[in-house]
């Protein structure tokens, strides 16, 4: 059936030349071009590190840079120092405040160290937040206020007064004091009381050497400073001096001194390979670029076709049994059953068919007669009544089956 | 463009050169930039692929599971040889099951200003048309590292006709034809048998037969014989709607009625008949009408190799005026649909009348094996349930069957296999019985 001719149809490439493929491309490249500068200017303009909180250069929510920047306005020199040694030599220094927050992420073997500078006269070390070892170290008169338990009390900031004979505190009057609460030294000041407790305590050393701690650097943050008299608390706290000295621990660099200390910088895996082969492993990637372009260009489009509809032509009577399942119609079913056994039955037997179906008594009749079985059970099987469960209307087919079986070989 | 896997290889091994010589940013370098100069010389020397040539030649016709070739010849004009893959790529049932990866891709290679051809072997697993989609040739550069690659429409179209399976039930119809020619005793003179011949008596013929006038001309006793009439017209009627979608085993009824069409356009062609074809469901979808023997099969299958089953209900009425017009004097009509009682009750059966009265009328269905299957099967609850579906149906398909025999058609329900034949026993019958 097969024959034989030749066909030269319109044949042509497909690919698109050069030209064609700027023009097609064009706009979705401008649309990139665009897109990409976008993205930069959006990050240009939204981007600041991130800082940890009651940081001096901050300017989040949780930043300090609103009190520090009002401090350099009425002429203070603020600056800041982030290792342990700039640290000591600031301590030292005279006529300074040095702000230390959450002393209580040094090491003990450095809280000592610290402790043991003999600060320059006229100065003012602030504790934000210090818990028992700071404390122990720097002021041992000061303790931490503990429950009956012996779990360090804390308050949530809210505007107290002042309540007590610091000048500073005075004059702020009300302001958002809380977080730790400390219980002060024979000589100390403790203010703004909570709970019996102070979260703020001030301790003099002879020399106007002054340690003020903290429960919670709360009031100096940019949200909050504008609130109560926490401006005018911090401002007088951090500004009683000439020179403001913050600490802001760099981490990062601690860790790559190796201090000595036990718990030293965790060395990474990738630490332990040679340097060589992180540049082979770069060209290692650039070779993997290069196998899934390989990999990934095809030979030619994906062909595709219509394809047929697939349906059972039994689906509707299969759908039907379902609905008989799920409906329990069992005289429905029993109904069907015994229908089409009658009209195998009938012609088997001879019987006429009368309007599509055979006379009840004549068929019953000579359905008995066959088998030698009383009529009127050969009629409860073919006109009775539907069965009541399931597993009757299974025993009920059997017997049907059974019945039609013994007719055909008797 | 492309690459090859040995571009990638080449610069992975770089990765020992880098690793163990010159760990930094200029070994990289070192090792990179040769292998990119060696992808862009292969780019600049592979032959072009947007000047080649291509020419299909081969099969445009092939029965339904059986191979056709399809050849393409590949002309380089250019100066430089071409080394390439090449893909002839089709619709994924124009290839034999499992090959259409393999059968499509070739290697091949063309020397500068010659011209080589390629062998695609077919075996398409659908009836219909099947188009050629297009030529894609990575021709690969020197080096082997990256080669330039395009693709050309070439088109062509190879048609795969219904395979006609039934034709095995042919010869044995075809020797009972014969049986039905020259026969004297045994057909009964009716109005559609035709007085054939005289010849001489032979004990056993029937005496009611024979010719007392011719026998007095002549000094033997002449019998009539008769044969079968000739030149009656038959339409086949193919009702291409949702009935005939639905899959019985693993072809849609369609393909059964087709084969079942085929057989007995080729037995009544033989029998001296002329047959028609008509394809309807909403719309009519093809038609054949008043071609010569010798051609009406080759007509036939090709106008059935684009038929498929629309998703619509039949327009039984539209489809009724369609056939009318095309049987203007007594035919035999024989309609391939379904035997569903909804559809037949609110479209033919009004229609009938129409038909039934100036002709001869057969409806022919495909019946479902598998509702036999679920008729007998026993067992659990849920095959019982089945099996009353199943006898509800077979009892709709039986009550349907006699309404329509009451009003003269003659019907046939048979499964995909025995349908052919059926149908040709039905028409033989109808023949022998004079009743085209």
């Amino acid at each position: 059936m097969t024959l034989t001719a030749t066909r030269t149809g319109t044949a042509g490439s497909t690919s698109p030349t050069g030209r064609q493929l700027w023009l097609r491309s064009r706009w979705f490249l401008l649309f990139a071009v665009l897109l990409l500068l976008v993205g930069l200017l959006v990050a240009g303009l939204g981007s600041h590190g991130q800082y940890p909180p009651l940081d001096p250069r901050s300017p989040d929510r949780d930043g300090a840079r609103a009190v520090v920047h009002l401090l350099e306005k009425q002429g203070l020199t603020t600056r800041t120092v982030d290792t342990e040694d700039t640290l000591a030599d600031a301590l030292a220094e005279p006529g300074s405040t040095v702000v230390l927050p959450e002393p209580d992420l040094m090491t003990t073997t450095q809280l000592r160290r610290l402790a043991q500078v003999r600060r320059g006269s006229d100065s003012r070390l602030v504790l934000i937040s210090p818990e028992a070892a700071a404390l122990a170290a720097f002021t041992p008169g000061i303790t931490l206020a503990t429950t009956a338990n012996g779990i360090p009390k804390s308050a949530g900031s809210t505007g107290v007064p002042a309540d007590c004979p610091l000048p500073e505190a005075t004059l702020a009057g009300h302001a958002e004091l809380g977080g730790l609460l400390y219980r002060p030294g024979a000589d100390d000041t403790g203010c703004y009381p909570r709970f019996g407790a102070y979260p703020l305590v001030r301790h003099t050393d002879p020399g106007s050497r002054e340690l003020v701690v903290l429960g919670s650097g709360r009031l100096l943050t940019n949200e909050r400073l504008a609130k109560d008299g926490n401006a005018a608390l911090g401002l007088s706290l951090l500004g009683s001096r000439h020179q403001l000295i913050w600490y802001l621990p760099d981490y990062a660099a601690a860790a790559r001194s190796g201090d000595g200390s036990a718990a030293g910088p965790q060395r990474t895996l990738t630490d332990y390979i040679p340097e060589g082969w992180t540049w082979a492993g770069l060209q290692l990637v650039l070779a993997a670029l290069l196998a899934a372009f390989w990999r990934g260009r095809r030979l030619g489009p994906v062909v595709t076709e219509n394809l047929p509809v697939v349906v059972r032509a039994t689906e509707t009577t299969e759908g039907r049994a379902r609905l008989y399942q799920r409906a329990k119609a069992r005289g429905r079913a029993a109904d069907a059953l015994r229908q089409a056994a009658r009209h195998r039955l009938a012609p088997a037997l001879g019987v006429a068919l009368t309007a599509g179906e055979p006379d009840p008594t004549a068929l019953c009749a000579a359905v008995a007669d066959r088998l030698g079985r009383p009529a009127a059970e050969v009629h409860a099987l073919l006109y009775g009544t539907p069965p009541t469960d399931d597993a009757a209307l299974v025993r009920f087919t059997d017997d049907l089956d059974a019945l039609e079986r013994q007719v055909r070989q008797p | 463009m492309a690459l090859t896997g040995r571009t990638a290889l080449l610069v992975a091994l770089g990765a020992l050169v880098v690793g163990l010589l010159l760990p930094s940013w200029a070994g990289i370098g070192t090792v990179t930039l040769p292998v990119l100069l060696g992808v862009l010389a292969d780019l600049v020397l592979a032959a072009p692929v947007r000047t080649l040539r291509f020419e299909r030649s081969g099969d445009t016709t092939v029965r339904l599971g059986e191979a056709a070739t399809v050849e393409l010849t590949v002309t380089n004009p250019s100066g430089r040889p071409l080394r390439a893959r090449l893909r002839d790529a089709w619709p994924p049932s124009a290839w034999r099951p499992g090959t259409a990866f393999a059968g499509s891709r070739h290697a091949l290679t063309v020397p500068a200003g010659e011209r080589r051809r390629l062998t695609t072997l077919l075996a398409p697993t659908r009836r219909g048309d099947h188009h050629a989609h297009r030529v894609t040739v990575r021709s690969l550069g020197p080096l082997g590292l990256a080669g330039r690659q395009g693709s050309h429409h070439v088109p062509w179209t190879l048609r795969a006709l219904p395979p006609f399976t039934s034709r095995k039930h042919l010869p044995s119809r075809l020797a009972r034809l014969r049986e039905l020619d020259g026969r004297t005793s045994v057909l009964a003179r009716g109005q559609g048998t035709e007085f054939d011949s005289l010849r001489e008596y032979l004990p056993g013929d029937d005496v009611r037969s024979i010719d007392w006038r011719a026998s007095a001309r002549r000094n033997t006793v002449a019998v009539r014989t008769w044969r079968p009439e000739r030149d009656r017209h038959i339409l086949v009627v193919l009702d291409t709607g949702r009935t005939s979608a639905g899959r019985v085993g693993d072809a849609p009824r369609l393909d059964a009625a087709l084969d079942a069409a085929l057989l007995l356009t080729a037995l009544a062609t033989r029998a001296g008949d002329r047959v028609d074809l008509l394809a309807h469901d909403l719309h009519r979808r093809g038609s054949v009408i008043g071609r010569s023997p010798n051609e009406i099969l080759p007509a036939f299958t090709d106008a059935m190799a684009s038929l498929e089953p629309a998703l619509l209900e039949t327009d039984m009425r539209a489809l009724t005026a369609c056939a009318l017009r095309m049987a203007p004097r007594r035919s035999l009509i024989v309609l391939i649909t379904g035997l569903d009682a909804r559809p037949v009750e609110e479209g033919l059966l009004p229609q009938l009348p129409l038909l039934t009265r100036r002709h001869e009328v057969v409806l022919a269905s495909v019946a479902d094996p598998r509702l036999d299957e679920l008729a007998t099967a026993r067992g659990t609850v849920q095959d019982v349930y089945g099996a009353a579906a199943a006898e509800q149906t077979r009892a709709d398909r039986r009550r349907t069957a006699e309404r329509l025999t009451r009003h003269g058609v003659t019907v046939l329900d048979a499964p995909p296999a025995a349908l052919p034949p059926a149908l040709a026993d039905a028409y033989l019958a109808l023949k022998a019985a004079g009743r085209l």
